[in-house]
């Protein structure tokens, strides 16, 4: 490598070492480079370099929280598109606070991998003059806890984290400046709105006035007389000084001006305008954003608008290389991006989520449109969870091992050790791994790895990659950079992720595609198999009724067959799963005629418990979508739905109820709803068979009577 | 900036002010020290570091906020973000000398407890953590090792989660009990006296181990420390008192302790024997401190509010509105919908309330102060206010000089009005010459808000400099989708001739980014001119120019609407469109509104923006 090396460390992945206990001591021993924006230019460049030579690029992410509310946490019950509308969520609430990029290369002569792990400390600050939305950002208690558990450095982070900007927040951030430009600039030439004459009110205006006009002629005329006289101009008025310095701006003379107020500067500036058609006034912000004002002498007309020209030049060439710095850490995205390497992360869809929410722009509403966005950004990612649950090689191997990272990473590695020490004579040559960090590093800015610590565990996901694409009997020496995706046991996992932390259905980043993943062994399958149709979700319940009392009441209601199981998304809300779809429909409208029902049936029905207290809502699977969907974020999920403003209580088949309850629309509306109803009454065939449900006459009543009622209020 | 503002204000104060530094290590420590100088103080500051202060610039309290908006949005900001820094300074006057002891307190919403509180999730603010960091805040001290703490709202309600027992003083009631409850009582009564006859009898004897264990087994007897229990469940709640009385009647050495349910009603019983009367009285202190440690534990960081609270001092902020908000919402309960609630609620814990900002605009000339740095600046110049602050510590560990400092500017501030107001700096008999502090207690700018007055008390502030005028709240309306980037003067021009409301004198003002706020001044034209608009009898053709350009307006009630259902966009036109396209049952409330809102229709300034 082109870098001197001063600590290596060599962390073998197999032969010669005994114990696991000195095999994981040794890899806490690796030191991993902590880039802040303080050495961040220095540390990109050596970084584009091992990139460029790397086999494939391993990612970590350490964001500031997972979910916004104990309700969109991932739950064996979400539909794809829930769990879509759940990343999504977290990626666009919470921040990134540090990105762990670890480039591996494959050294042939010393058949070694070769690691350069790197922290980097992440923080949207506001570098630009432009609010963009995002300038909020949230975090989850508990996962700060967590990040200060493993020694995180939030100082690091705040004080010295590394600023970035979206392509689209670039692109609206050079639009927004290239407009404000033109108002800035020299605003004596290009506003016509600063031209606006500015009375002289007060005695030392008009003194002032008079004072700037007699200096700048003199200076003027000083300039005629001999180009080459050093005019200057000093005046101590009470605190500050006041101070003209001739110099030479663009080829031209001119005169700097310094120490005077903003309104000092448009009274000269009038004073130009006024008096002094070969001068001009101009401010120009440097690559500081320090603000000089000058005057300048201009012969004639047309170089006046030449140095105006030039001076507008000038200011776009000093905000595009602002943007560009504020660009800051996405420009790490934009390499791995054009280099197409090989991403290797572990479970890491929500990674790449944020990588698209942080580092692209905002993520779109569906799962394909994300897919194929993020596809074109980054071609090839390798999900290492996926290689751990679905090859069964390393399945047989593993055992009943975990499958999170650390697990995976110390098991591997162990099991490595353990092989290689039995049958050392025939085994195949395991890989070697060795971390290399650059001098500087060593000394001061590298931190010890340490779990969780994104560059350490994305070195750790490099290291399970690569061992697993050993197993699989993927010789890195024969593939080079990207094309070891082409090998075709890795083929077959390209571009799969899987969708939430604990589910089978996974993506296809390539097509957009969702599939259900059938091989997966070890998923318990605790619930029977999730009909979304047959779902409802109740909420709003009171806090004091129990968990097995739901299963209790709509079994008495419905029959003892009819719910197949209760699952609780906190204490305010519940799904229930019905055994017919039918079912579905008969609750939503039960629960309404109950509702309506003001009498003692209301209190005796035994829906009564489950509605006490009057806030008890319920709907249909979709409802969860929509909710899911909003910005809002309650801890709460009967919070949240109050919060988004859902007044009603049940809804209905085709919302048409809802809409009576109101009590607005047309009355043909309305009696489309009776109607509807009626058939539902006429075909209530399911009761029969259970004892303990209520008897279906009285059910029957409760319909007639509220269908009678609507009919009433319908005449009226 | 600040830095700069903190060397001028240490220069001006010959020697460096020490701050006490407080976190989770040194808390327990020196808490007691700050409990007896609340107790001995005239008056307490506070101020706080937050992790931001509002979410779009629209979001601030502006001065087209009526004290219910104004509370709307500080109470949106109180949900959302956290506290960091809480300094508390208690102050006390001694002639000009005022002795000021500050405490800085490290927070963080650590769930120390596993049981998902004090909150969440909080926001953050990045551009308020960048300047921060850039005034050298410290975050992982807070982080690593704040003090935590649970509102009282939150400390009740986890009691019975966290499953420990809670020593029962259940009031014995005279209800006489259900058939069912007789049969269980009986049945139970039976139970314990067997159960207490077997333990008197077998604490002399030698028995095996397994006659021991057999015995226990059969009799359900438990061990609590070191004395013998048993459990009894009940069914329901007002089985407990019955419970407990008939264990009073069985014997008095049987202390009863209530096991609670995870959702905090009563799981069961569990019944101590005490070995004598003196054995229970030692069993109950002991259950006593027992409660007392998990209390302290569960309160953290609130003991401080509580003995504020206790020591009934008036406390000194500034920024009123906002900081109780937070100290409401973090340290006593959620947040109430309406200002008045949300006043009734603060003063039962803190009945006397100054707010600097209020004191600075009793002021005249300091009217024009927005900050605190300002104010002091001005009054450093016009006034001659003899005040001399200190700080009396003595250099220890855990003084610093770093954090913390805005409580000092406060206390100083604070001293030198008083000085100025004559505001007779105790409760003591008033001297003559003096006002009482009684004056200004409990009413925060911009609100100006006191309980003692009715509620329509109207605030009366000056639009411009040169000219003096008031907008009721009715005379406002809200434009935008007007071309971007437009300046105040040039709308006004545009306004000029498009209807004939305009022709009474009115103002605008830029609120948002392609948002603007126009004052008129004949009381009615906004409400014709919104008719006319709405109905679209629009005869002059720049009007109607304008409306087909994407021109949208909105009475002040559509803005009330925004700030009462937290429609709270990034932009105010967004919230305002949302806030029009209201659901069937916000148009109810939006008559209810607007009727409220005749009754007490505010007056307001539209300067400051």
């Amino acid at each position: 490598m082109a870098n001197p090396c001063k600590s290596r460390v060599f962390a073998p992945l197999f032969g010669s070492f005994p114990s696991r206990n000195f095999f994981s001591h040794y890899f806490s021993t690796i030191s991993i480079k902590k880039v802040t924006r303080n050495n961040f230019t220095s540390s990109f460049e050596e970084l584009r370099h091992h990139v460029r030579e790397a086999d494939f690029v391993a990612l970590d992410l350490e964001m500031s929280g997972i979910t916004s509310a104990p309700w969109r946490e991932s739950f064996e019950f979400d539909h794809s598109t829930i769990r879509y509308l759940k990343i999504k969520d977290s990626a666009e609430k919470f921040a990134v606070v540090q990105f762990g990029v670890c480039p591996f290369r494959y050294d042939n002569s010393t058949k070694t991998l070769i690691a350069y792990p790197h922290s980097f400390y992440i923080f949207p600050r506001k570098e630009l003059p432009i609010d963009f939305p995002s300038c909020e950002f949230l975090c989850q208690t508990t996962s700060i806890e967590f990040l200060a558990r493993h020694q995180f450095d939030f100082n690091a982070c705040i004080h010295e984290g590394i600023s970035y900007l979206s392509r689209a927040q670039e692109a609206e951030a050079l639009h927004q400046l290239g407009l404000a430009d033109v108002d800035h600039l020299p605003y004596s030439e290009c506003n016509p709105k600063e031209t606006r004459e500015m009375p002289l009110v007060s005695f030392g205006d008009i003194l002032f006035t008079e004072r700037m006009k007699i200096k700048l002629s003199e200076w003027r005329d000083s300039l005629l007389r001999n180009q080459n006289c050093d005019y200057h101009f000093e005046e101590n008025s009470s605190n500050c000084k006041l101070q003209f310095r001739t110099d030479f701006f663009k080829m031209r003379p001119s005169l700097l001006l310094s120490g005077f107020s903003s309104h000092q500067l448009r009274l000269i500036q009038q004073v130009i305008r006024k008096h002094f058609d070969d001068l001009a006034f101009i401010r120009i912000n440097d690559e500081n954003s320090l603000s000089q004002n000058r005057i300048v002498y201009t012969d004639w007309k047309d170089d006046r608008a030449k140095l105006m020209e030039e001076v507008r030049k000038d200011m776009q060439k000093v905000t595009k290389s602002k943007v560009d710095a504020a660009v800051g850490f996405r420009h790490v995205i934009d390499l791995l991006s054009s280099e197409g390497k090989v991403i290797v992360g572990h479970n890491c869809l929500l990674d790449i989520a944020h990588v698209h929410s942080k580092f692209l722009g905002p993520l779109p509403s569906t799962l394909a449109e994300f897919a194929s966005s993020i596809h074109k950004l980054l071609p090839y990612i390798i999900d290492t969870k996926r290689l751990l649950i679905s090859e069964l090689a390393i399945q047989r191997l593993m055992k009943k091992t975990g499958t999170s990272l650390s697990s995976a990473f110390s098991f591997l590695c162990s099991q490595m050790v353990s092989s290689s020490d039995t049958s050392s004579s025939n085994s195949r040559p395991f890989f070697k791994v060795e971390v290399l960090t650059d001098e500087e590093s060593s000394s001061n800015q590298s931190n010890p790895g340490a779990k969780h610590e994104a560059g350490y565990d994305a070195f750790m996901t490099g290291c399970v990659f690569a061992q697993i694409c050993h197993l699989l009997g993927i010789d890195f020496s024969i593939y080079k950079g990207s094309d070891v995706v082409e090998h075709e046991k890795l083929q077959k996992h390209l571009n799969l992720l899987y969708l939430g932390w604990n589910s089978g259905t996974m993506v296809d980043m390539k097509t957009g595609q969702e599939i259900a993943h059938s091989t997966v062994t070890n998923l318990k399958k605790r619930y029977p198999k999730i009909q979304f149709s047959n779902i409802v979700l109740v909420w709003g319940f009171q806090k004091k009724f129990k968990p097995w009392e739901m299963k209790d009441i709509v079994t008495k209601v419905l029959g003892i067959s009819s719910v197949t199981s209760v699952f609780y998304l906190d204490e305010t809300a519940a799904f229930v799963q019905f055994s017919k779809e039918q079912y579905v429909q008969d609750f939503l409208v039960l629960k309404d005629t109950v509702e309506r029902e003001s009498g003692p049936l209301s209190v005796l029905h035994p829906l009564g418990k489950l509605l006490e207290g009057g806030n008890t809502r319920a709907a249909k699977y979709d409802i969860y979508k929509e909710i899911c969907s909003s910005p809002l974020s309650r801890v709460l999920f009967a919070d949240q739905t109050e919060a988004m403003g859902i007044k009603w209580k049940t809804k209905v088949e085709i919302q048409k109820l809802e809409q009576a309850d109101v009590g607005e629309g047309g009355s043909d509306r309305k009696n489309e709803v009776v109607a509807e109803k009626k058939i539902l009454r006429d075909g209530k065939p399911h009761m029969e068979g259970s004892e303990d449900c209520l008897s279906s006459e009285s059910i029957l009543d409760v319909l007639y009577s509220s269908g009678s009622l609507i009919f009433k209020k319908v005449r009226t | 900036m600040t830095h700069k503002w903190q060397r001028c204000f240490f220069s001006s104060s010959s020697k460096q002010w020490r701050i006490k530094q407080i976190t989770k290590s040194n808390f327990s420590r020196i808490l007691p020290q700050v409990k007896e100088r609340i107790h001995g103080a005239d008056f307490i500051c506070v101020s706080s570091q937050k992790t931001g202060t509002f979410s779009a610039p629209w979001r601030r309290i502006l001065p087209i906020d009526t004290p219910e908006t104004a509370y709307c949005k500080s109470r949106d900001a109180a949900e959302r973000f956290e506290l960091l820094h809480f300094t508390v300074c208690p102050i006390t006057f001694q002639g000009t000398k005022v002795i000021a002891y500050p405490y800085n307190f490290h927070l963080f919403p650590r769930d120390e407890l596993n049981i998902g509180m004090p909150s969440y999730s909080f926001s953050c603010q990045t551009s308020y953590l960048t300047s921060m960091a850039q005034e050298g805040f410290d975050f992982n001290t807070c982080i690593y090792n704040g003090i935590s703490y649970l509102s009282r709202v939150q400390e009740s309600a986890s009691k019975h989660q966290n499953g420990n027992c809670i020593p029962t003083t259940i009031p014995l009631t005279s209800s006489k009990p259900s058939f069912a409850d007789a049969i269980f009582l009986e049945g139970t009564k039976s139970r314990v006296k067997h159960w207490r006859d077997a333990c008197k009898d077998s604490s002399g004897s030698s028995d095996g181990a397994l006659m021991k264990s057999l015995r226990k087994h059969i009799l359900g007897s438990e061990v609590y420390g070191t004395r013998p229990c048993i459990n009894i469940d009940v069914c329901t709640d007002n089985q407990v008192p019955l419970v407990a009385k008939m264990l009073n009647d069985v014997a008095d050495d049987l202390v009863p302790l209530i096991i609670p349910h995870k959702n905090g009603t009563a799981k069961g019983i569990r019944v101590v024997l005490a070995s004598s009367q003196e054995d229970r009285n030692l069993l109950m202190e002991e259950i006593q401190t027992l409660e007392e440690e998990q209390n302290k534990h569960f309160r953290g960081f609130r003991e401080v509010i509580d003995a504020m609270s206790a020591s009934c001092k008036p406390i000194v902020a500034y920024n009123c509105l906002t900081e109780s908000a937070f100290i409401h919402s973090k340290f006593l309960a959620h947040l109430p919908s309406t200002m008045a609630e949300f006043m009734c609620s603060l003063r039962l814990v803190f009945p006397c309330i100054l707010d600097v900002n209020h004191l600075m605009k009793s002021v005249r000339p300091l009217r024009k102060a927005n900050n605190l740095h300002s104010a002091l600046s001005y009054i450093k110049r016009q006034f001659f206010a003899p005040v001399e602050m200190e700080t009396p510590y003595e250099v220890s560990e855990d003084i610093d000089v770093t954090h913390g400092h805005d409580v000092l500017r406060i206390a100083y501030v604070f001293a030198k009005l008083c000085s100025i107001l004559k505001i007779f700096p105790s409760t003591g008999q008033l001297p003559i010459g003096y006002r009482s502090m009684m004056d200004f207690e409990n009413a925060f700018y911009p609100c100006c808000v006191s309980i003692q007055e009715p509620l329509d008390a109207e605030p009366t502030i000056q639009i411009d400099k040169n000219k003096s005028k008031q907008v009721s709240t009715e005379d406002l309306i809200f434009l935008w989708g007007y071309e971007n980037g437009i300046s105040p003067d040039r709308l006004r021009k545009l306004l000029c001739d498009v209807h004939d409301a305009f022709h009474g004198g009115f103002q605008v003002r830029i609120i948002d980014d392609g948002c603007a706020v126009v004052g008129f001044e004949k009381s009615g034209s906004a409400e014709r001119f919104l008719k006319d608009v709405e109905s679209g009898e629009v005869e002059s053709g720049a009007l109607l120019d304008l409306i087909v350009g994407g021109l949208r307006v909105a009475g002040y009630n559509a803005y009330e609407r925004v700030c009462k259902l937290g429609v709270w966009e990034g932009k105010l036109p967004n919230s305002l469109e949302r806030a029009l396209l209201g659901e069937p049952v916000a148009s109810t409330a939006k008559t209810g509104m607007s009727e409220e809102h005749k009754s007490e229709s505010m007056m307001l300034e539209l300067s400051d923006l």
